[in-house]
C-alpha cells in the first residue's frame, strides 16, 4: 500500500502525462469489484483462503496449478521488493552502504514481523499507516512553496486516452493487494455485520490510498513539470529533498525513507504471509523451516538484482505481465464458476 | 545487546508453571507440620526463637485445666492481651458459674461463647494453621493436650503511619501514600471506594516468609478473565521468600525478557482507585507501601494522576510535554549521531558550520562521544540515586561542572554533544514512572549503535523493532499498545494522548479490550 | 510447536549476532562532520584544452571561535577538467578532506563557457547525485566564474553565500530571474520555452556604485543585474535590465518592486514608489481569425516620492494628481514590457514562455503551430493591458516645497 507512492507518479505520467494524476483514482477504483468478489467468496467458503476455495471449485490439480503460479509470483513479488530497499537507500540517502545491509535489514524486520503472527502484523500496518498519511502530506504540504506556474494546465488536452492508459499502469499496484487478500481473507470474521463493515472498510481504504498517490502525483506535477516527473526515479524523494523549513531542516527525505521503509516492510510482509500460505494449502508445507526458506529464497532474488535500472525494470514487468493477468482472470472465474456451481446445485 | 536480543526473543510467554525457584534440601519443616496440634509440639518449634512468648497458667473450672498462650512479642498488643485475656480468664472470671463448670471437654466452646470479649476469635485444629497465627502477630492458647486452640487477634506493632509518598509526588491532590502495614493499605483503599462490589481477597505466598497479600477489585468492572487469570498465575508461584512486590511481578508478567514494564506500580490508594474503577486488578503485599497493578498499557505509564486533578487543558499541554519528553529521550542521542555522521544534507548549512567548529579537534568519533556521553549521565544518574542527601548535590556540582564544562573546554567533547545529553537527561525526567525510564535508558544503548553503524536505516529498523516487540506484547491478556492498536478510538480521544474535561466523559473509557490470552501466533 | 519454536529463536538470535557482526566490522559512508568540507559554490568555465573546463569550487572552512561560535573561511580553488568527477578528485588531492555537495548554494557559469556549450552536460551531475538538492541557484557570469569567486568581499562573505543572499533578497526588487536547479529543469522539459539565468557582476568601485577598498582596482562588491537567455545549450544574449524588468512583470514574478517615472519625458512631476502586489494573467483570444495573447498586469503601487511638484495642491487636484501616477506608472511597466518583448521577436526566443501560455490557453490551437512556433515568435500577436492602483501616497498628501513661491516672487 505504502510503497507504490514513490513509482506511481513516474509511471502514470509516463502514458498519462500531464493528466496522469486524474487516472490513479479511477484506476485504485478497479480493486473495488475484486475485493466485493473476494468477500462474497469468503461468505461462501469461510475459513478459507482463495487457493484453498480454487481447489474445492476447480478440482484439486487446477487449484495446485494456480496455487503454484500464485507462489511463485508472489515469492519473486517479494523478493524483488526487497531488493527496492536497497535500491532506493543506496541511491538516495546511503551510498557508501553495501546493498545486502539494506537487504538483512529489510529481512530481519519481516522474519520478526512474520513471528509476531498476523494480528501483530495487521497492528502494526494500523499504527504505521497514519504515520505515512502523515509523512506524505508533510512532504506535499511543504513543498507547496516550490510549485511552478502553471504546469497543470492545460487540462485534457489530449482528451480522455492518456486517463485511460494511465489507469491501466495503476492497476498492478491495485492486484497486488488482491493476492495478499486472496489469502488473508482465511482469517477475516465472516459474520454478517463483519463482512458489510469489511465492505465498508475496503471502499475506505481503497479511496484514501487511491487520493494520497494522486495527491503525491498532483504534487509532483505541479512541481517538476510532466518532463521531469517522467524522468526522476524516486520523484517523492526527490521533493524532500528540496524541502526547506525556514533554516532549520533542510531536506526530509532520509525521515520519509524512514516511514516508507515501515511501508516496504508490510508489503514484503504481506508477499511473505503469502508466499507461507501458498506453500500451506498446496504442498501442506508448515512451520518455521519454510519460514527460513522463504526469507532464503527472497535475499536471493534480491541477490541476484543488484542492478538498480534492471531492477525498476523487473517490477514493472512482474506487476504488468504476470500479477495483472493472472489475478484479473482468477478471481473473476473462480467467483463465476463459484456462483454457477452454487446455482447448478440448488 | 543482551537486553536486547533477549527481547527479541520469545515475545508471548506465559507463565507455564515451570518458573519455580527450587527449595534447599536441608528444608524440612514440612514433616513437623503433619503433626498433630497441639501445645507441646508447637512449643518444641518454636521455643528456639527468643521473641515467642509461652505464657503457661491454669483455668480454675471443675478441672484445672492447664493452658498456654503463645505470641510473638513485639507483634501483638500487650496490653490488650493483659487487660482483655489473660485477666478475664484469671482474675475477673474466678468463680464466675460458667467458669465453674468447666470441663477440659466444653472449655474451648465455653470460653468462646462467654469468656473471652473481642471480635477476631476463632478455633483452630491444624498444627500449619497454629504456626501461621502465632507469626503474623496473633495469639493462640492452648488448652491442655488438646488439639484445638483459640486464636486471638490482639496485633499491633511499631508501624510507620501514613506518610506523603515519595515516589509519586504531585501538587494538587492527595496527599496520603500507602504505608508497609497491609490493614493500613486495605483501610485506605476501602475510604476510597465505599462500595459492596470492592472486592479485597487475601491470600498468602513464600514458603518460609508466609507473607499475606490481598488481591483487589471491583466486581462487574473488571473484567472477569483478568481476575481469574491473575489469581491462576498467583497460585503458581511457588516461591520461599517473598520479600516485596518486586518479586511478585517478575513471577506473573507476561514476558519476562522485554526491557518494558508490564505491571504498573502505585504508593497512593487515590491512583489505585482510579484504576480499580478503570477495571483493573491491584495486588498489595503486606510489607511494601507500593501496590502492583495488572493490566497495564504502555500509554498509562505516561500518564499521571495529577492529570486528572488538572484542569483538562493544564493536562493535555502536560501529557503532551511527556509524550515528546519520551520520544526525545529515546531518540535524541541516536538522530544526532545518525546526522552528524551519515545524513549530513539534512542539517541546514549555517549549523553545518557550527556543529563542524565545535567539533574540531574532539579526538572521538560522534558515535563515541555520545555513547560516553550517555554512559558518564547513566553513572552519575545512579551515584545519585543512593547517596544521602547532602552529598548527593556535590554529584551534582561535579556532573556539571566537570561532565559539562570542563570536558567542552579541553576539547574532549563538543559543546553540541553536552547541550544533546543534556536534553536527553532532562527528557527522561519527564517520563512520570521509574520503570518505564529505565526501559528507555536501557532500549537508548543499542538504538546509537544502530545510528553509529547504518544511520538513519539503523535508527528505522531498531524503532521498528521496537514497534513490534511493543504491538506483541501483553500484559494479562490486554495487547500493551492497546487503545492505539489495535484501536480504540473513544479511548484514544478521551484518555491517551489528551484527556477529555470530566464533562465529555459520558461513559467509563474504554481503555482495554480482553482478548483470548492465547497469543495467536498463527502464520 | 514448541520446539519448532524454539528452533525459530535460535535461527533469530543467530541471525542478529551474525547481523551484529558485521555491522560492528564496517561502518560503511561514515563520515563525521568535521572531516567534511562544505562546498558553497561552484563555477565552470572555458578549460584552454578543448573539451575541458575549468572548474572552481569554493568551500568553507569552519573554524573554531572560542568567542563567537564558528567562523568560516574560504578555500577556493581551481582545476581544469573534462568532467566534474575528475575535477572533485583532483580537488581531494590537494583538500585533504572529503567534499560534501549537500551545502551547495549556487552553480555559477562563466560567460565565455555559457557561449560555447556544454552546459547541460556540467549540470547532470548536480542533477544526478543524490547529495545535491535541486533548490541550488544556477546564474550566469559576466567575465569569468573564477574571478567572482575569487573575489574578496568587502562584507566578509564568501561570495558564493553573497550571491546566495543577493538572490533570496530578490523579492523585494524583483528586477531579476530567480532560477533553482529544479526550474530550470521544468523549463526544460516544456521544449517551447527558452531558458534564462540572472546575471552576476564584480562591481569595482564607480561602476554605479562608489566604496573605498583596501587595493586599488579591485573589485569588493557583487550584483545581480539583467539575465541572460539560452538558446539550446549556448547564451543567446544578454538582456538589459529594462527587458529583464520587462520579463517579470509578463512572467507573473514580480513580488515587490521599487519603480521611478523619472525617464518618462511627458510629465515634470516624477513619481517614485513601491509596488505592493501584482499579478499577471494570460488570455489567449481570436482577433481577426488570428489568435492573440493578452497580458494583463493588475498592480498595486504606494508612492514614497513625488519629485518636481512645485505647489501645494488642494483636495481634488491631489486626487487627479494621484490618477495622473497612476498613468505613469502603468506607462513605465508598458515600456519594460514592451522592451522585453522587443527583444524576444528580435532573438526569436520564447524566453517569456509564450508558447507555453497558449498552450495552457488553447491546446487545440497550440497544436497546430507547435511546429512552426520558432518562426512565428516574431510576428505572433502580443496585446498588454497594465492597470495599476496607487494605494496610498505616504504619510503626506502635499509636497514639502514652499508654496506658491510666497514671499519669493
Amino acid at each position: 500500500m505504502g510503497t507504490t507512492f514513490l513509482p506511481v507518479a513516474s509511471i502514470v505520467t509516463g502514458v498519462g502525462g500531464r493528466d496522469g494524476w486524474m487516472s490513479v483514482l479511477p484506476g485504485f477504483a478497479v480493486g473495488i469489484p475484486y475485493c466485493l468478489m473476494i468477500l462474497s467468496l469468503s461468505e461462501q467458503y469461510p475459513r478459507k483462503n482463495l487457493l484453498q476455495i480454487s481447489a474445492a471449485v476447480f478440482g484439486k490439480w487446477i487449484g495446485n496449478f494456480i496455487g503454484l503460479i500464485y507462489i511463485l509470483i508472489v515469492a519473486y513479488l517479494g523478493g524483488l521488493l526487497l531488493g527496492q530497499v536497497g535500491d532506493i537507500y543506496q541511491a538516495s540517502i546511503m551510498p557508501l552502504t553495501p546493498l545486502w545491509v539494506f537487504f538483512l535489514g529489510g529481512i530481519f524486520l519481516v522474519l520478526f514481523l512474520i513471528k509476531s503472527g498476523i494480528e501483530v502484523f495487521a497492528r502494526f500496518s494500523e499504527v504505521v499507516f497514519p504515520l505515512i498519511v502523515f509523512a506524505l502530506l508533510l512532504n506535499v504540504g511543504l513543498s507547496i512553496p516550490r510549485i511552478e506556474q502553471g504546469e497543470l494546465l492545460p487540462i485534457l488536452s489530449e482528451g480522455f486516452k492518456p486517463l485511460f492508459l494511465g489507469a491501466i499502469k495503476v492497476i498492478p499496484f491495485v492486484m497486488t493487494y488482491m493476492l495478499f487478500l486472496a489469502g488473508v481473507i482465511a482469517f477475516l470474521p465472516t459474520g454478517k455485520q463483519e463482512l458489510s463493515q469489511l465492505k465498508k472498510g475496503v471502499w475506505r481504504i481503497i479511496f484514501l490510498v487511491g487520493i494520497l498517490d494522486a495527491l503525491v502525483v498532483l504534487i509532483q506535477l505541479l512541481v517538476f513539470g510532466p518532463a521531469e516527473t517522467i524522468r526522476l526515479v524516486y520523484g517523492l524523494l526527490v521533493l524532500g529533498k528540496l524541502v526547506e523549513v525556514s533554516r532549520t531542516v533542510a531536506g526530509v527525505e532520509s525521515l520519509f525513507l524512514g516511514v516508507w521503509l515501515s511501508a516496504a516492510i508490510i508489503k514484503i510482509g504481506s508477499l511473505f504471509f503469502s508466499v507461507i500460505w501458498g506453500l500451506e494449502s498446496v504442498f501442506g508445507l508448515k512451520g518455521v523451516k519454510w519460514r527460513h526458506a522463504i526469507a532464503v529464497v527472497f535475499l536471493g532474488i534480491s541477490f541476484r538484482f543488484i542492478r538498480g535500472p534492471a531492477l525498476i525494470t523487473e517490477i514493472g514487468l512482474v506487476d504488468e505481465y504476470l500479477t495483472m493477468p493472472f489475478v484479473a482472470l482468477w478471481i473473476p472465474i473462480l467467483w463465476g464458476v463459484s456462483r454457477w456451481k452454487r446455482g447448478a446445485g440448488n | 545487546m543482551g537486553s536486547w536480543m533477549k527481547m527479541i526473543k520469545e515475545l508471548t510467554i506465559r507463565p507455564k508453571g515451570k518458573r519455580q525457584i527450587r527449595k534447599s534440601p536441608a528444608y524440612s519443616f514440612d514433616e513437623d507440620l503433619k503433626k498433630p496440634l497441639s501445645g507441646q509440639t508447637v512449643k518444641e518449634i518454636l521455643s528456639k526463637s527468643s521473641d515467642v512468648v509461652f505464657r503457661e497458667f491454669f483455668l480454675q473450672g471443675k478441672d484445672r485445666i492447664p493452658c498456654m498462650l503463645v505470641a510473638v512479642d513485639g507483634l501483638v498488643d500487650k496490653n490488650l492481651l493483659d487487660e482483655f485475656i489473660l485477666k478475664p480468664l484469671m482474675v475477673d472470671f474466678a468463680g464466675h458459674p460458667e467458669l465453674a463448670q468447666m470441663t477440659l471437654s466444653n472449655v474451648i466452646d465455653k470460653t468462646m461463647e462467654s469468656l473471652l470479649p473481642g471480635i477476631e476469635i476463632k478455633k483452630i485444629s491444624k498444627m500449619g494453621d497454629a504456626i501461621d497465627t502465632i507469626l503474623s502477630g496473633d495469639s493462640v492458647i492452648f488448652f491442655g493436650n488438646l488439639t484445638e486452640a483459640i486464636v486471638i487477634g490482639a496485633r499491633g506493632w511499631a508501624h510507620r503511619g501514613v506518610a506523603e509518598p515519595i515516589t509519586e509526588s504531585i501538587v494538587k491532590g492527595p496527599r496520603e501514600g500507602f504505608s508497609e502495614t497491609l490493614r493500613i493499605n486495605t483501610s485506605l483503599l476501602r475510604r476510597k471506594i465505599k462500595h459492596p462490589s470492592l472486592r479485597i481477597i487475601s491470600l498468602k505466598l513464600g514458603d518460609m516468609t508466609n507473607t499475606d497479600l490481598v488481591v483487589t477489585y471491583i466486581e462487574k468492572i473488571a473484567s472477569p478473565d483478568i481476575v481469574s487469570e491473575v489469581f491462576k498465575r498467583l497460585s503458581k508461584i511457588k516461591m520461599d521468600a517473598m520479600l516485596g512486590n518486586g518479586y511478585i511481578e517478575e513471577m506473573i508478567e507476561d514476558n519476562p525478557y522485554s526491557p518494558f514494564p508490564q505491571i504498573s506500580f502505585t504508593e497512593r490508594p487515590d491512583v489505585l482507585a482510579g484504576k480499580l474503577l478503570e477495571g483493573k486488578v491491584g495486588i498489595i503485599v503486606d510489607g511494601t507501601p507500593i501496590v502492583l497493578v495488572v493490566p497495564a498499557i504502555l500509554t498509562q505509564f505516561l500518564n499521571v494522576n495529577e492529570d486528572y486533578y488538572q484542569r483538562a487543558m493544564v493536562a493535555i499541554l502536560s501529557r503532551f510535554v511527556r509524550y515528546v519528553g519520551a520520544f526525545v529521550a529515546i531518540v535524541a542521542p541516536s538522530v544526532y549521531i545518525a546526522v552528524t555522521t551519515f545524513h549530513q544534507e539534512i542539517i541546514p548549512t549555517d549549523l553545518f558550520m557550527s556543529i563542524s567548529a565545535g567539533r574540531q579537534g574532539v579526538p572521538f568519533p560522534a558515535l563515541l562521544e555520545a555513547f560516553t556521553m550517555t554512559v558518564v549521565l547513566e553513572i552519575l544518574q545512579e551515584a545519585g540515586l543512593r547517596l544521602p542527601k547532602p552529598i548527593g548535590q556535590t554529584i551534582g556540582i561535579v556532573g556539571a561542572l566537570i561532565i559539562g564544562d570542563a570536558a567542552v573546554t579541553a576539547g574532549l567533547v563538543s559543546p553540541l554533544m553536552v547541550i544533546i545529553i543534556g536534553l536527553t537527561a532532562v527528557a527522561s525526567y519527564a517520563i512520570p514512572t521509574f520503570d518505564l525510564s529505565l526501559a528507555v535508558r536501557l532500549i537508548r544503548f543499542p538504538l546509537m549503535i544502530l545510528a553509529g553503524v547504518l544511520g538513519f536505516f539503523g535508527v528505522t529498523v531498531g524503532l521498528y523493532v521496537i514497534l513490534i516487540h511493543l504491538l506483541g506484547l501483553r500484559s494479562f491478556g490486554v495487547p500493551y499498545t492497546s487503545p492505539i492498536a489495535p484501536l480504540r478510538i473513544r479511548a484514544l480521544l478521551q484518555d491517551t494522548f489528551v484527556r477529555a474535561p470530566w464533562w465529555a466523559l459520558k461513559r467509563r473509557p474504554q481503555l482495554m479490550d480482553v482478548e483470548d490470552p492465547r497469543p495467536n501466533g498463527k502464520g | 510447536m514448541k520446539t519448532d519454536r524454539r528452533k525459530e529463536h535460535k535461527f533469530i538470535l543467530r541471525l542478529s549476532i551474525i547481523a551484529c557482526l558485521l555491522f560492528l566490522t564496517g561502518c560503511w559512508g561514515k563520515r563525521e562532520v568535521e572531516d567534511l568540507a562544505p562546498l558553497l559554490g561552484i563555477g565552470f568555465d572555458q578549460g584552454e584544452k578543448p573539451g575541458t573546463f575549468l572548474v572552481t569550487e569554493q568551500f568553507a572552512r569552519p573554524k573554531k571561535d572560542s568567542s563567537s561560535g564558528a567562523e568560516i573561511e574560504d578555500r577556493t580553488f581551481s582545476v581544469e577538467a573534462s568532467s566534474s568527477r575528475e575535477a572533485f578528485e583532483k580537488f581531494s588531492k590537494v583538500a585533504y578532506r572529503t567534499p560534501f555537495m549537500g551545502s551547495l548554494k549556487v552553480i555559477i557559469i562563466g560567460e565565455d563557457f555559457a557561449k560555447s556549450g556544454d552546459f547541460n552536460n556540467v549540470l547532470d551531475f548536480a542533477q544526478r547525485y543524490a547529495e545535491f538538492r535541486r533548490s541550488m541557484y544556477i546564474v550566469l557570469a559576466k567575465g569569468k566564474a573564477l574571478d567572482l569567486l575569487n573575489l574578496k568581499l568587502r562584507s566578509g562573505l564568501l561570495p558564493a553565500m553573497a550571491i546566495k543572499s543577493n538572490i533570496e533578497g530578490g523579492d523585494e526588487i524583483s528586477v531579476f530571474p530567480t532560477v533553482r536547479l529544479g526550474h530550470y529543469l521544468t523549463i526544460l522539459g516544456e521544449k517551447s520555452t527558452a531558458p534564462i539565468f540572472p546575471v552576476v557582476e564584480s562591481v569595482k568601485t564607480g561602476e554605479g556604485v562608489e566604496y573605498k577598498t583596501d587595493v586599488k582596482d579591485e573589485a569588493g562588491e557583487i550584483r545581480i543585474q539583467g539575465a541572460g537567455v539560452m538558446r539550446g545549450d549556448y547564451l543567446a544574449d544578454f538582456l538589459t535590465d529594462e527587458e529583464s524588468k520587462g520579463y517579470m512583470w509578463l512572467e507573473n514574478d514580480v513580488v515587490h518592486r521599487l519603480i521611478n517615472t523619472v525617464d518618462l519625458e511627458e510629465n515634470s512631476i516624477k513619481f517614485g514608489g513601491q509596488v505592493i502586489e501584482s499579478s499577471t494573467k494570460y488570455k489567449v483570444k481570436a482577433n481577426n481569425d488570428k489568435m492573440e495573447l493578452q497580458y494583463k498586469i493588475k498592480t498595486s503601487i504606494a508612492i514614497d516620492e513625488i519629485m518636481g511638484l512645485k505647489k501645494q495642491l488642494s483636495g481634488p487636484e491631489w486626487v487627479e494628481l494621484v490618477k495622473q501616477a497612476e498613468k505613469d506608472f502603468a506607462k513605465v511597466i508598458e515600456k519594460e514590457c514592451n522592451s522585453s518583448i522587443k527583444k524576444e521577436r528580435e532573438l526569436g526566443l520564447d524566453f517569456l514562455g509564450i508558447g507555453r501560455h497558449i498552450e495552457q490557453k488553447n491546446s487545440k490551437y497550440w497544436k497546430t503551430i507547435r511546429d512552426q512556433w520558432e518562426a512565428e515568435i516574431a510576428d505572433f500577436p502580443i496585446s498588454l493591458e497594465v492597470l495599476v492602483t496607487i494605494h496610498h501616497s505616504g504619510m503626506s498628501s502635499s509636497s514639502a516645497t514652499n508654496s506658491g513661491g510666497e514671499g519669493q516672487e
